[in-house]
């Protein structure tokens, strides 16, 4: 049976769908005129080069599947969708850099970015130039304070760190835990927030070390942990640096059970650590094929066009509804005949506050945050297994 | 954390890991020795050498050693190309320090450069498992890698040991290193000299970059990081002594492990800089272990 029979969605309902949603100018051959009407520009500012490209690269790929899918139903009142990707590099500098071309060369109203440094880099930038920054991915909790041009669609480290480090002591009954965690923006506040939820449930963290952002050797850090003697170790850190500290856990011996966030969802890391890896849990913000019958939809697709699975599947999930919500924020503004900028863009996003999305669900902005389901996922017999659903 | 199974844990782990950088910074240090030369186009090298043995082992699918030799050719190609039409060139204008600097450092940048157009910016390991089977001896996890990397890094020091003083070629490029004019006032070829060195220089990297490679994530940028270390060692261990360069290494890489147990990891890269920092200022020509002077018995009376 294929996927579209088996959960009776295919990309053509999925089309219609976005007809019926209003994206598409009701009632008329949407493609044609997407193709007549000045295109619509979302600015987006990820890392195309450098350690994070494996996931900034597959990101634009999702999301130039998105506009494509947007236009070819006829595009947002007959106007297309064009997407001006700028590399970033995950660097804050080049991050500033791209906001400021976007800014005044391209002068595109809404920009969509990821990566704690950089959506915390660009902020002033949006603040001023008056741009709606949506950070999609990025999950340092104060990107909540970052001013009035900058929202986030995904949810803050707050939410999952909170909801992973209570169901490590509550559920799973772990009382040590040791918190390992990249010194840089992506884990500090992460690792505080895991410490103080962990230990305010009842734990102790035994444990709680920072590595330098460039580090491939962890021997002294963990043998601290190991002689700390903790029964969960949880590692905030990025694409390049947890599977190492994982593989070097295992050799000095250390079995306990690892958890980390969304960036450990990674099929490569699965390929690198083996049967190390078994028992790993991430946390997972979006729902999985399981959950959400078009999530397989997406990933036959990926495997048609790209012939594999995309890396980072859940972040992937919200980069690609938030084209879907660029869309709707524009179909507000034409339809109120508002003007395009920044500022109607962001009275649009309080205005519609609710997107009903595709491969997440229902997105309620709330303030800057928004609140979501939270999904763990394990590693079983080689695979990411769902584990459990926390809300 | 004072317990002697940890503190050997770390000497054996410091030490291993130092292996690839060792075998860096006997790259970085004979050829700054013969040539007179801080070679920055070496980060480009090991770029090189890298991505030739990745190409081979999974695009190919060929074996580790057809993967090791191409890796060396291809690297030793670039060396000698680099000497022969960039260094030579700029030795025969008479060209200052400065403009030998810059120009090994844009060699260096257009080779990542190249190789990030080919081969993208994802980190990259040589094999798809970076795992390696684990042995306990004594209480310390010692795994086929760093077993790996201890014999390769022996064998091969001791090779270019003998290589040095055992062999003519060897001693030729003792000589030019020495003086230039006043070996080839004895028929030694300095050009022929520098390309030798070229050679041994890209087998070494090679090395250095199989080691690398099969532990951890390489992307085209991460060169850079690695010839820094390389430079360190180099001034630690004093200009022109090549193998104090590569014990420097092995020490520094100590100091760093140990340092875990008095400070938080994420200050471990600060000792790197403040040595270096302070070992330029205070030991610009390296730091001089303290010769042991045995005393001499007095020499007899003369008979009357």
């Amino acid at each position: 049976m294929s996927t579209e029979e088996k959960f009776g969605w295919d990309r053509r309902r999925f089309l219609q769908a976005l007809a019926a949603a209003g994206l598409a100018l009701p009632g008329t051959a949407g493609t044609v005129l997407a193709q007549g009407k000045e295109p619509l520009k979302v600015g987006v500012t990820l890392p195309l080069t450098g350690s994070e490209a494996g996931y900034g690269v597959d990101f634009v790929t999702s999301m130039h599947m998105a506009a494509k899918d947007v236009n070819d139903a006829g595009g947002v009142n007959g106007h297309k969708l064009e997407l001006v990707v700028i590399d970033t590099q995950a660097s804050p500098q080049l991050g500033i850099n791209a906001m400021n071309r976007l800014a005044t060369v391209d002068k595109v109203p809404l920009v969509i970015t990821a990566w704690s440094a950089v959506v915390k880099a660009q902020a002033p930038v949006a603040n001023r130039e008056k741009m709606l920054e949506l950070s999609v991915g990025a999950n340092a909790p104060d990107i909540a304070n970052l001013g009035d041009y900058v929202y986030t669609l995904f949810p803050l480290a707050d939410v999952d760190v909170t909801a992973l480090a209570k169901y490590t002591h509550t559920t799973l009954g772990k009382k040590r835990a040791a918190v390992l965690y990249i010194n840089n923006e992506t884990g500090i506040d992460a690792a505080k927030i895991y410490k103080t939820v962990f230990e305010k449930a009842g734990g102790e963290v035994v444990a709680f070390e920072a590595y330098d952002p460039k580090a491939t050797e962890f021997t002294g850090m963990l043998l601290k942990v190991r002689a700390a003697n903790p029964d969960m170790v949880h590692i905030h850190g990025l694409l390049v640096d947890v599977p190492l500290v994982m593989a070097q856990m295992r050799q000095l011996g250390l079995q306990q059970r690892i958890s980390s966030y969304s960036v450990g969802y990674n099929p490569k890391l699965l390929t690198q650590l083996g049967a190390a890896a078994e028992g790993f849990i991430v946390t997972s913000l979006a729902p999985g094929v399981a959950d959400n019958p078009n999530v397989q939809v997406l990933l036959d697709r990926w495997q048609k066009e790209m012939n594999r699975a995309p890396n980072g599947l859940p972040y992937m999930q919200y980069i690609f509804d938030s084209v879907l919500v660029a869309a709707r924020l524009y179909k507000h503004v034409l339809d109120k005949n508002m003007p395009i900028t920044g500022t109607s863009m962001r009275e649009a996003l309080l205005a519609v506050r609710e997107f009903d999305t595709p491969m997440t669900g229902k997105t309620i902005v709330d303030g800057h945050r928004v609140t979501k389901p939270v999904y763990l996922v394990t590693v079983k017999d080689g695979k990411f297994t769902p584990l459990t659903k926390l809300n | 954390m004072t317990d002697p199974i940890v503190l050997l844990q770390i000497l054996w782990t410091g030490t291993v890991t130092a292996a690839s950088l060792v075998l860096l910074t006997v790259a970085f240090s004979l050829t700054q020795k013969v040539t007179g030369l801080w070679n920055f186009a070496q980060a480009g090298f090991m770029g090189v050498a890298f991505y030739t043995m990745l190409f081979v082992l999974n695009d190919l699918a060929l074996p580790l050693w057809v993967a090791l030799a191409a890796g060396a050719a291809l690297t030793a190609g670039i060396a000698v190309f680099t000497e022969a039409f960039g260094l030579d060139t700029l030795r025969a204008r008479r060209s200052g320090n400065l403009t030998f600097f810059i120009f090994t450092l844009i060699s260096a940048e257009l080779i990542i450069y190249v190789l990030t157009l080919l081969f993208g910016t994802e980190p990259q390991t040589l094999f798809p498992s970076i795992m390696s089977p684990i042995h306990i001896v004594g209480g310390v996890a010692i795994s086929d890698w760093d077993l790996t990397a201890v014999g390769i890094t022996v064998v091969m020091l001791t090779l270019l040991s003998l290589f040095l003083n055992r062999t003519k070629e060897g001693q030729f490029l003792v000589a030019v290193a020495d003086n230039a004019k006043l070996a080839e006032l004895y028929g030694i070829s300095a050009q022929r000299a520098y390309r030798v060195t070229a050679i041994i220089a890209a087998i070494f990297i090679t090395a250095a970059m199989y080691l690398v490679g099969a532990r951890a994530g390489v992307t085209p940028n991460s060169p850079m990081e690695l010839i820094l270390s390389a430079v360190i060692g180099t001034l630690l261990g004093g200009m022109g002594r090549v193998f104090m360069g590569g014990l420097a290494t092995v020490i520094l890489a100590l100091l760093q492990s140990y340092s875990v147990l008095v400070i938080a990891s994420r200050w471990q890269n600060l000792l790197l800089y403040g040595f270096l920092f302070i070992t330029i200022l205070l030991f610009p020509r390296g730091m001089h272990l303290p010769r042991l002077r045995t005393r001499r018995a007095p020499a007899p009376e003369p008979s009357v």
